[in-house]
């Protein structure tokens, strides 16, 4: 199964930012979506929730879709704790108290390592601790698609290794279908499993390749992954 | 650059007890140069006339009375002004029909309030009404700019996590509003207690604090009146001073 969007054009007031654009997410992995900053994609994320309205083009496979989202500063209740935090985020989809929502919460923040935490308010976190917290609210959410809009971004390169490191436990933990958008190739060839680089605005796909590294055996700019790199940088910078 | 430095504590507590001891001395001195107890009593009359009184069962009922009103007063200002304030910010219909009665109520002069009151109510009624009016323009528009106070991108975040209204409104918008709430509610109290007592004094309820003033005034017991008088004073800053209290309280464990 896999969740597609076929020719998605879309504007603001009349100016392209999404042009032509075809996409498949295979169910169970991970779609990094790489292009310039202001190209488009966090429009083109807000296309497949189906935030904003697509001016033609169609998306095939999301009929009754649950999304999670991750975003650049984690949009965390500043007067809730990591559990009250997840509770919150969770209410909707775990309405009854005896629904496993506890235990899941708990397992999440395990998985983010963020077990001994659960009672500290996010002013008591570092910012790394605060941005687990948001990809542990997001996996912990019973969602068909994962939304992460430059979730590794803003941080330093020492937290960035530990948010994606939790990132991918997480991902073991429970294997959704996940779309990054990303401006960061070294993230993008970390993380995906699939590599997608726009254009800039209005963004059109330039190129899109499977990253045939095992997971094992990635590492941040290691020689398995230099490949998958390099071919991203010609992408993403064009002709020189 | 100089840089206005904090003073501690302790020198916070002698400027204030200055400050009492100067507010002293002007009335001894005034009370001197007037030198008749009867237009303003010496500050050692008062204090001897409040020995007497605070004792007494009389004083006590007045002042637990004038207490349940003030509280009463408070209480609904604070309900019915919370939800009225949420349901303006939220829903702007909502504030433009409430304008023109908030615009009047807080036009109206606390003794026409009171006058109109006596029409209406029985007296030991009078004094809550008044004060309930009074204060709960102040607990709307507070509230109102507390239900404005929610982070978007929280509630955005919320919507994408298809969270519930009431949640999103007890555990989002609500704590969101605290800080504005809170110091709308400090004001409404300390205004509640004021009008109660101005409204005990018109309405004249068989046990109240106003009505004792008057009760002494009309006696000609100046130092008399002047104790009832400090007793309103310190229920007033001491219930704040609790209210206080119990914000920090609760700020410190995350409401």
């Amino acid at each position: 199964m896999a969740y597609e969007l076929r020719d998605l054009r879309a504007s603001y007031d009349g100016s392209p930012v999404v042009d032509d654009i075809s996409l498949v997410m295979p169910s169970g992995s991970v779609t990094v979506v790489l292009g310039p900053s202001g190209c488009g994609k966090t429009t083109l994320l807000n296309l497949i929730a189906g935030l904003k309205d697509a001016d033609s083009g169609s998306r095939l496979g999301f009929e009754g879709c649950r999304f999670s989202y991750a975003f650049q500063e984690p949009r965390l209740l500043p007067w809730l704790d990591c559990r009250g935090n997840m509770d919150f985020a969770l209410s909707g989809a775990f309405p009854r108290a005896s629904s496993g929502k506890a235990e899941r919460i708990d397992r999440f923040l395990e998985a983010a390592g963020l077990g001994e935490a659960s009672g500290l308010k996010p002013s008591e976190l570092s910012g790394g601790m605060r941005q687990r917290l948001s990809l542990a609210r997001s996996f912990a959410y019973p969602s068909d698609l994962l939304l992460l809009d430059e979730a590794f971004q803003a941080v330093d390169l020492r937290m960035k290794l530990e948010l994606m490191d939790a990132f991918l436990r997480l991902f073991r933990e429970e294997r959704k279908t996940v779309v990054c958008v990303t401006h960061d190739v070294e993230e993008a060839a970390y993380l995906a499993d699939r590599a997608v680089v726009l254009s800039p605005r209005p963004a059109r796909v330039v190129d899109s390749f499977a990253v045939d590294v095992p997971r094992e055996s990635r590492a941040f700019g290691s020689a398995a992954t230099m490949e998958a790199e390099a071919k991203l940088y010609r992408l993403a910078l064009g002709p020189t | 650059m100089d840089s206005i430095s904090r003073p501690g504590r302790p020198a916070l507590a002698a400027a204030s007890a200055a400050g009492v001891a100067a507010i002293l001395v002007a009335w001894k001195a005034a009370s001197l140069a007037l030198g008749t107890e009867l237009i303003l009593p010496s500050p050692e009359s008062v204090l001897k006339a409040a020995i007497g009184l605070y004792p007494t069962r009389p004083f006590l009922s007045g002042l637990w009375a004038t207490f349940l009103r003030g509280l009463a007063a408070f209480g609904l200002s604070a309900a019915l002004g919370i939800a009225a304030g949420l349901a303006s910010g939220l829903r702007p219909m909502i504030g433009a029909a409430l304008a023109p009665l908030l615009t009047a109520i807080r036009a109206t002069p606390v003794m026409a309030l009171v006058l109109i009151a006596l029409l209406w109510f029985p007296s030991d009624f009078v004094p809550v009404f008044a004060a309930f009016l009074m204060a709960f323009p102040i607990m709307v528009t507070s509230a109102t700019e507390g239900s404005r106070a929610a982070d978007p991108r929280l509630l955005e975040m919320a919507t994408l996590f298809r969270v519930p209204r009431l949640s999103v409104f007890l555990r989002l918008r609500l704590p969101s509003a605290a800080p504005q709430l809170l110091s709308g509610a400090k004001s409404a109290l300390g205004l509640s207690w004021k009008v109660v007592v101005a409204g005990e004094i018109l309405s004249q309820p068989r046990l109240a604090l106003g009505t004792g003033m008057q009760g002494s005034r009309l006696l000609l017991e100046s130092a008399g009146m002047l104790a009832w008088a400090f007793a309103a004073v310190a229920l007033c800053g001491i219930t704040e001073w609790l209210f206080s209290l119990a914000v920090k309280a609760a700020l410190r464990h995350g409401v």
